[in-house]
């Protein structure tokens, strides 16, 4: 009864019992499920934030019809000499051959406003060509050979909140009567550089050209003077003039011929003008049909009755001094007729171009990318682009007046300028480079992740060398040979330095390390030889006096303290040696021998800098880890090993070390993966010059330190903050491949070499 | 209390003499003194902790691989002295091979275990080494059955083949003596049963000194047996007297099963 009685108890309550042990089980379980699955959610969702970012560089620019309209009353189509719109694209503006310009609501097509401008000398208001030099700047050439030079612009509206429209107005800002004498210019062009002295440039009849610059100047009592200089030039012109245009300064003038030619004058001596160039624009000899000055004044945009595009700048001929002659740089995508009007885009490097067939094209000129084309049914005659890049207006054949919205925000992002070299303005040659933001308006980003993904690479590759080898050494050290009293001391030591902050050891290697190691680098050089000299010294030395008996009451594993004055002793005769080195060999300057015969720089935060400095951040997580899979290996294999007579070098170099080789792996790994995404210290210590060069002299970029260095910089949406965010993606999959590529080499050691 | 027996050994190998040995400040041997016979298998019984392994490993200086050993007294093999720090422990091991309780092959091919200690002896003549691995894994009764896999790693092969492969090994580098520390308490009675084989025709050549848990196993495989408890040399004699007819009550209090 008593033991049935127990029995039914013990039941019961190993019942209970298991039921709980049942239930912490399954909590656990799923305690442990939901916290991976976070997890993994948690770095998914973190690339796919970044991401979101990054790829809208890569989505196509689209233009989109946000009306068409055909305004009543207005002129026919072949009087109209000039079109614009506003930068809110509220309000277009036609310019009619008698020289009024007509305003209209983009919307209803209904006329705002009408302003009619006059030939200065009171005669036929009739035009007889009216060039746009951008930005609402029409330079009008009348029929009685006068000149007006006259800008369009927008006042938006004090009152009313930004719904009211802007207020249209225009400005006249030359006006000169005709030269009596001589034929009417086909075309002026107007510039308006110096304020005081404006430059206006005239096609002539019979191809030649005339410069004529006004020049205001006042003396200390205040009387002004006018001085006008007018200069025919061009005699040396082949063929006829077919295209013309003038840069924003008003210093080189570019004209295109029916031979197919591109000249380039200088007219920075108003007295004399100079052809500088006078190149063949394409090799069929078809003729030149439009030119203009791409954003910055530094590219020529040229195009042909063949319908192809292209852009020139002049660059150095090799081997012919400083000579530099103009140079077809970038061939754009092609048009299916002759090319009538290139207009540039005010604010990057876009060329809108509008051919025979009717198509406005827009291409970028860096990216050679074919943006985007703008058609309507009818085929369309004259555009123009707004101020702000983000719109545009076109005329077709009928009368009707089409505007688009233009969504155009990153035109100089493609996989090309990304990764591969490309030619940027007033380079010898196509390049890579990391330029992000200048001093001037017009400056063009060049934002190529070559360099950058270079320089991590490099950064990684010398703090690898420097650490792999210290660090795996250390660790063998330590798990073979150190005793173990002196281990318990050491290990954790070295764990406690990878708990140093970076931005700390960056400190250190930027201010303090580099000019130190400055001063002292063929000292650093020359320690490589003296400081094995002195420790292979003090080794003969320990075997000399090492069986005393006194020293001999040094513990085992404990050996390697005595190395410590050797290596003082190794610093201090390479210091004292370096200098008597550098001022004998080098001329006293290692630096500047170095330079002018090798032509290697040598910067002062260099890669050798960074190999200590990154190394040190890198040592204690490869040593550790390292450490932990040789003192894993099982005690019996290397006592197996001595007990068959093996030294204990032996031992670990046979036994152990391939034992431990997946974890050693991981550790070399993890290690690399720490000092690609490293940024504090490669920020602080490498001087942050985005260079292609594997020099130890000089420093580099990385791809974290980029982004540290310019996203304060970069506005929120921005090409540039874009890019820093694919650099971000860059680094995930960096450390996404190398993670991947360690775990799939570890398994396969490990299959190698068993269950360790 | 100690039972003396030189007198009964004509050839001695091993000539230990008023051994101690102490862990820090523990004494783990008291005055052990004792001959071990040459070609001949001698096993260490004892209950746990009465320091038969410690002692097995006074005879290769395993021991030195210990922080805070001291020994005192004598060792000597083929009368030479090798106890002390003059001693080269390296030729030392050469001549005193060991096997261990766990099997412990290297992760490696069996071929390379076995030709392990002549690569680190610098041998690299590829006739010595093949006959050598012939040679040892007959000698160490598994030939025929890892013959067709010498290349393939040795982590594949079951425990009482991992055992002879260590067997194997040892006796490549041709020991005089092979320790054998509890070399069949991890296998199965078959392997135990092979090994036991093995060691009898191993006596032909090499002088066998086994530690065992197992007193059926030194009462078949040795032929003298040696009783240590709590570190002292109880009783060294023939295996068939002790066993039999033991001269001390402790020994005989064991054997029987009354503690241990």
């Amino acid at each position: 009864m008593l033991f049935r009685k127990n029995d039914k108890n013990t039941t019961v309550s190993d019942g209970k019992f298991l039921a709980r042990a049942r239930k912490n089980d399954r909590l656990a379980a799923w305690l442990i499920n939901t916290g991976g699955f976070l997890v993994i959610l948690s770095v998914t969702s973190i690339l796919v934030l970044i991401m979101k970012v990054a790829i809208p560089l890569f989505l196509s620019p689209e233009a989109t019809v946000v009306s068409t309209i055909k305004p009543g009353g207005s002129a026919p189509t072949g009087e109209i000499k000039g079109m614009g719109v506003d930068d809110e694209l509220r309000t277009g503006f036609l310019l009619d051959a008698s020289g009024t310009v007509t305003f209209f609501d983009r919307r209803t097509g209904r006329e705002i406003h009408k302003i009619t401008i006059t030939p200065p000398g009171g005669g036929s208001p009739t035009i007889a060509s009216a060039s746009d030099s951008g930005g609402g700047r029409f330079d009008i050439l009348w029929d009685d050979g006068s000149f007006t030079a006259m800008k369009v612009s927008f006042r938006s509206q004090e009152t009313g909140g930004s719904d009211q429209p802007a207020i249209p107005a225009v400005e006249t800002m030359l006006e000169e009567k005709g030269t009596g004498g001589g034929p009417r210019p086909l075309l002026s062009v107007a510039r308006f550089a110096d304020e005081n002295s404006p430059l206006r440039v005239d096609l002539l009849p019979g191809n030649r050209f005339s410069l004529s610059k006004t020049t205001a100047t006042s003396d200390l009592a205040g009387n002004e003077t006018v001085r006008k200089v007018r200069t025919p030039f061009g005699d040396e012109v082949p063929g006829n003039v077919t295209a013309v245009a003038l840069d924003t300064e008003g210093e080189y003038l570019y004209a295109g011929t029916d031979t197919g030619r591109l000249l380039r004058y200088d007219l920075t001596d108003p007295e004399a003008p100079r052809l500088l160039d006078s190149v063949e624009a394409n090799t069929n000899g078809h003729a030149v049909t439009a030119v203009n000055l791409v954003l910055g004044d530094n590219s020529v945009a040229v195009a042909d009755a063949d319908g192809s595009l292209s852009t020139w700048f002049p660059v150095s001929e090799t081997g012919l001094g400083s000579g530099k002659t103009l140079t077809r740089i970038h061939s754009l995508a092609r048009h299916d007729g002759a090319v009538t009007v290139i207009l540039p885009a005010s604010r990057s490097k876009t060329i809108y171009s509008l051919d025979k067939a009717g198509v406005v094209s827009a291409d970028h000129m860096t990216s050679e990318r074919r943006l985007l084309e703008m058609r309507t049914a009818k085929p369309l005659v004259r555009f123009a682009v707004s101020g702000g890049d983000n719109g545009a207006i076109a005329l077709d054949a009928d009368g009707n007046i089409t505007f688009w919205h233009i969504d155009n925000p990153h035109p100089e992002v493609s996989l090309k300028t990304l990764f591969a070299p490309v030619w940027y303005e007033s380079y010898d040659k196509p390049a890579y480079v990391w330029q992000s933001s200048a001093a001037s308006d017009d400056f063009e980003p060049k934002l190529s992740l070559t360099p950058l993904i270079f320089g991590t690479l490099k950064g990684t590759v010398y703090a690898m060398i420097f650490a792999v080898p210290l660090a795996l050494l250390g660790a063998i050290y330590t798990s073979q040979f150190m005793g173990a009293r002196l281990k318990k001391y050491v290990k954790p030591a070295i764990e406690i330095m990878a708990a140093i902050p970076s931005v700390v050891i960056g400190f250190l290697a930027g201010l303090w390390l580099a000019p130190l190691l400055d001063k002292a680098i063929v000292s650093f050089f020359l320690a490589f030889a003296v400081i094995p000299l002195c420790v292979m010294l003090s080794i003969l030395i320990w075997r000399r006096i090492g069986s005393l008996p006194r020293l001999k009451r040094v513990a085992p594993g404990c050996e390697f303290l005595l190395l410590v004055p050797a290596l003082l002793i190794g610093v201090y005769v390479s210091h004292a040696l370096g200098g008597i080195l550098e001022a004998s060999l080098f001329a006293g300057d290692l630096k500047l021998w170095l330079f002018n015969t090798t032509g290697v720089r040598s910067d002062q935060r260099n890669s050798i800098i960074i190999a200590f400095a990154l190394g040190l951040a890198v040592i204690p997580l490869i040593f550790t880890i390292a450490e932990d899979a040789l003192s894993n290996v099982p005690k019996n294999l290397s006592a197996a090993s001595l007990a068959i007579g093996a030294s204990r070098w032996q031992t670990a170099w046979r036994v152990v070390l391939p034992s431990a080789l997946p974890g050693i792996f991981s550790a070399i790994m993890i290690g690399f993966g720490r000092a690609v995404g490293e940024t504090m210290i490669v920020l602080m210590a490498t001087g942050n010059t985005p260079i292609l060069d594997w020099s130890i002299f000089n420093g580099f970029r990385s791809l974290s330190a980029n982004i540290a260095v310019e996203i304060p910089e970069a506005p929120v949406f921005g090409t540039l903050y874009r890019i820093l965010f694919l650099s971000a993606v860059l680094l995930f999959v960096f450390t996404f491949i190398i993670n991947t590529a360690a775990e799939v080499l570890r398994q396969k050691f490990r299959k190698k070499y068993g269950r360790f | 209390m100690q039972s003396d027996t030189p007198r009964k050994i004509s050839d001695p190998v091993l000539e230990i003499v008023d051994l101690n040995l102490y862990y820090g400040a523990s004494q783990a041997l008291k005055d052990i003194s004792l001959t071990i016979p040459r070609k001949e298998v001698t096993a260490f019984i004892g209950p746990s902790g009465c320091g038969k392994s410690t002692l097995l490993r006074c005879f290769n200086r395993m021991n030195d691989l210990l922080d805070n050993v001291r020994i005192e007294g004598s060792i000597k093999l083929d009368g030479e002295q090798i106890t002390g720090p003059d001693v080269d422990v390296i030729s030392l091991r050469r001549r005193v091979g060991m096997v261990f309780q766990q099997s412990n092959p290297f992760p490696k091919s069996i071929y390379e275990n076995i030709v392990y200690g002549l690569r680190i002896a610098g041998v690299k003549d590829k006739a010595v080494l093949n006959e050598t691995v012939e040679k040892s894994l007959r000698g160490a009764a598994i030939w025929d059955e890892v013959k067709d896999r010498l290349h393939d790693s040795a982590l594949g092969l079951s425990g009482g083949q991992a055992q002879r492969v260590c067997i194997a090994r040892a006796i490549a580098v041709n020991p005089e003596i092979i320790l054998m520390d509890e070399p069949c308490s991890a296998l199965d009675p078959i392997a135990t049963a092979k090994i036991e084989e093995l060691i009898n025709e191993l006596k032909e050549q090499y002088t066998v000194v086994i530690v065992t848990h197992n007193m059926q196993q030194a009462a078949r495989v040795s032929d003298r047996t040696a009783f240590l408890y709590l570190g002292e040399l109880i009783e060294f004699d023939e295996t068939r007297k002790i066993f039999t007819n033991p001269e001390n009550r402790h020994t005989e209090d064991y054997i029987t099963g009354r503690f241990g």
